[in-house]
């Protein structure tokens, strides 16, 4: 199911890059500041919110549970306490949030995000791939950021595959030239790393979703031949 | 024609690279503590210094083989005399001496005064013969003349030399010689208290028959055990006016005592810190294809224990004494150098192009990046420059500076967001991949010569057998990468190999790589 609206809760200089990043994905973006000040800003539409839990008049204006929201506010207690009480008035809404550090990035999690985004870790990370693993840093970084045709794409068995009841190490998988299976993941979520023990002896069943990495034409061939479809899946993350 | 003779010899060898490169040889080997090839020489000559002090302690009750004497009083002398000649070679430049009068007088359109250059050298070289190390090396080789018996105590004098060898000593007589005025002050203090106690013992006991203290020399012995706490009791006042002086001098002694003690402790104290920062540059010098790390705020904590995991040698620079303090504690080595001037870089005594691997700028603040960044590329235009940036209308300074690689936090949540709603799994296995406590990782494998010898080509790696993925191809004659290559795809030294797979088995399959004799 694809979220229609995305809500940004903080005005601050990731709302801004967010806003850039996700506007053409959304029917409906907003931004909302805890500061009444910001309301006035010329630039940008922005909303006042509080953390009263009282989302009514957001909910007279958009779906919430259909909709993504993105909790950036600088203070990590504020952000906590907001992602909290948006995971408690709403079930199904996906929420991302930022969090200075891996200590805080766990408490957001606890208070219900769907997905914390550490940002001293992420940068780290990246800086330390950069210098350390330069020509995979460069291209997974092209595979993310669609700067190469390279993807990686999960395609999910369907009701009339051939793949169904074998078992994934019989497969001859030279026979799909361009295309590499990394992993599959089970109907539970989980993922297995496709040379790991369990998955080897894995029987594929309806529902497996196969992650693969090849150039758009062959992995549309691929699923052709394997008569399944690409499958899009995003409300169930594990980090 | 004996004076232009001199000056164009001293040309000569001012001028000749083979003649100034031999002598800084030994200049290294002898003075330059960071010299690499420095501590075997000193080890070496530790060496000899032991072997000469054991024979001399076992000649004293036991004979000796002849060819131990042989070698304690002719080889190691003669080694000893080559070592004092190469120092007193070193220790100045005749040929400079003569090269400078020379052209002072002619810039002056006067003829060479070559006495006045033969005064200097004279005074230059005694100036060395005359200096404490250079009596004791001399000392060090009369057991030469080992039939003057007398002489062979000489040897002792080459524990002396030991000085010269060990750090150690050198540091604690510069932490010693730091309180030079405090101790001049103690030593007077003490030499008057022992000079009075001792003239007054003396007239006291000297003229008592049943007293030990019988001459001046007994009266100077006994205030200077008393006044050192030592107290051996063989020499004790008798009368009643000498034991009062007794009680001077033993209140004197426990003041000199503590004030040396604590002289000596407080010399170490303030100067601990110095010794510390004098090792650490040390061992920077010595280290090679290193990290720079300007600056140890957040970002750069979490990058510096994601290198050490990666085993790199990593330095850190910092203006903020608590920054310092905190990387020391997590066990890295720092220096509170600001990293923004060029007099940190030059302390260090590195050759950035040759030992430096890269350059972080981690401060969260653009201003300290762009500082950092300009003073490092004044010294270098080569290194590789990696940057934070902390506001994005500072780009173009940073950019300006020459930065290699400019690292915006903002940016890349924005892009990560955008993965993460668009690409969710790609999102996931590539962070997955990325991440350090990930099992399933990838890693680039490098393609070396001997590998070549051993796999011509792709199909040859046998990659599946070791459950690891062969996603592509880094080439080096194109630098392109190729996906999923072909197995005729040859293999070229400097290539790369993008593997996936658990940590274990890669290991395992570059092994394999390495180790594969290949049976034709």
């Amino acid at each position: 199911m694809t979220k229609s609206s995305a809500l940004i809760f903080g005005f601050n200089k990731y709302a801004i890059e967010i806003l850039k990043n996700v506007k053409n994905e959304y029917d409906y973006v907003k931004i909302y500041s805890i500061n009444e000040e910001d309301i006035q800003n010329d630039e940008y539409e922005i909303s006042h919110f509080d953390l009263s839990d009282n989302w009514q008049e957001m909910e007279d204006e958009i779906d919430i549970e259909n909709s993504i929201a993105f909790c950036i506010l600088e203070d990590t207690a504020e952000n906590i306490f907001l992602t909290i009480s948006l995971r408690a008035s709403y079930e199904n809404l996906s929420i991302i949030a930022i969090a200075s550090h891996k200590e805080n990035a766990n408490k957001l999690l606890m208070a219900g995000a769907n997905k914390v985004i550490p940002l001293v870790e992420t940068t780290a990370d990246i800086i330390t791939n950069m210098l350390e693993n330069p020509i995979s840093n460069s291209v997974l970084h092209d595979i993310l950021y669609e700067k190469s045709d390279l993807k990686i794409a999960q395609i999910k068995i369907g009701k009339d595959s051939h793949f169904q009841d074998e078992e994934l190490a019989n497969i001859n998988w030279s026979h799909y030239q361009g295309i590499i299976v990394l992993s599959v993941m089970h109907q539970d979520m989980s993922s297995e790393f496709i040379y790991s023990s369990k998955a080897k002896r894995h029987i594929i069943t309806e529902g497996d979703v196969l992650v693969v990495v090849g150039y758009e034409t062959d992995i549309k061939e691929f699923e052709k031949k394997i008569g399944s479809n690409r499958y899009v899946n995003w409300s169930n993350w594990s980090w | 024609m004996i004076k232009s003779l001199i000056v164009d010899g001293a040309y000569f060898l001012q001028t000749s690279k083979g003649y100034q490169a031999r002598k800084q040889f030994f200049k290294n080997l002898l003075e330059n503590n960071k010299y690499r090839y420095k501590k075997y020489v000193d080890i070496f000559m530790i060496m000899l210094i032991f072997v000469s002090v054991g024979v001399l302690i076992r000649e004293v009750k036991y004979p000796i083989h002849d060819y131990m004497f042989y070698f304690n009083s002719y080889i190691i002398s003669i080694i000893f005399f080559i070592e004092y000649l190469l120092r007193f070679w070193i220790h100045s430049s005749v040929s400079k001496i003569i090269v400078d009068r020379a052209e002072h007088d002619s810039f002056l359109s006067r003829e060479v005064n070559l006495l006045k250059a033969f005064k200097k050298i004279l005074k230059v070289k005694f100036s060395y013969m005359f200096s404490v190390s250079a009596i004791i090396d001399l000392l060090a080789i009369m057991p030469f003349f080992h039939e003057l018996r007398l002489l062979r105590l000489f040897i002792l004098f080459r524990v002396f030399k030991l000085f010269r060898y060990a750090n150690s000593f050198q540091t604690l007589a510069s932490v010693l010689a730091t309180k030079k005025f405090e101790f001049f002050t103690l030593a007077i203090f003490a030499s008057v208290v022992i000079f009075v106690s001792s003239v007054l013992i003396y007239v006291m006991e000297a003229n008592n028959p049943s007293s030990p203290i019988n001459t001046l020399f007994e009266a100077v012995y006994w205030s200077i055990v008393t006044i050192s706490t030592v107290g051996y009791g063989d020499v004790v006042p008798i009368s009643y006016e000498g034991r009062v002086v007794a009680i001077v001098v033993i209140i004197a002694g426990i003041a000199v005592l503590a004030f040396t003690t604590s002289l000596v402790v407080s010399a170490f104290t303030e100067k601990l810190d110095e010794i510390r920062e004098i090792k650490t540059v040390e061992d920077i010098t010595k280290l090679k294809n290193f990290y720079l790390v300007c600056g140890y705020e957040d970002v750069a904590q979490d990058v510096v224990h994601k290198l050490s995991k990666h085993h790199k040698n990593i330095i850190i620079l910092d203006d903020n004494l608590e920054r310092v303090a905190k990387a020391k504690k997590d066990g890295f080595t720092a220096l509170n150098y600001p990293p923004g001037q060029l007099e940190s870089y030059k302390k260090l005594h590195i050759n950035i192009e040759k030992q430096v691997k890269a350059i972080l700028c981690l401060y969260e603040n653009d201003v300290d990046n762009v500082y950092t960044a300009l003073t490092v590329r004044s010294l270098s235009k080569e290194v590789f420059l990696l940057s934070l940036l902390m506001e994005n209308s500072n780009r173009k300074k940073l950019e300006f500076t020459g930065i290699n690689k400019i690292v915006y936090p903002q940016e890349l949540i924005g892009l990560v967001t955008r993965e993460l709603i668009g690409q969710p799994v790609a999102f996931e296995i590539i962070h997955e991949l990325r991440s350090e406590t990930s099992n399933v990782k990838i890693t680039e494998l490098a393609i070396t010569q001997r590998i070549i010898e051993n796999f011509v080509n792709v199909g040859e790696l046998g990659n599946e057998a070791y459950r690891v993925v062969l996603l592509g191809i880094h080439k080096k004659s194109t630098k392109r990468f190729y996906f999923n290559p072909i197995a005729d795809t040859l293999l070229e030294n400097g290539d790369f190999l993008l593997v996936i797979g658990y940590n274990v088995f890669i290991k395992e399959f570059e092994q394999h790589l390495h180790t594969k004799v290949r049976n034709d």
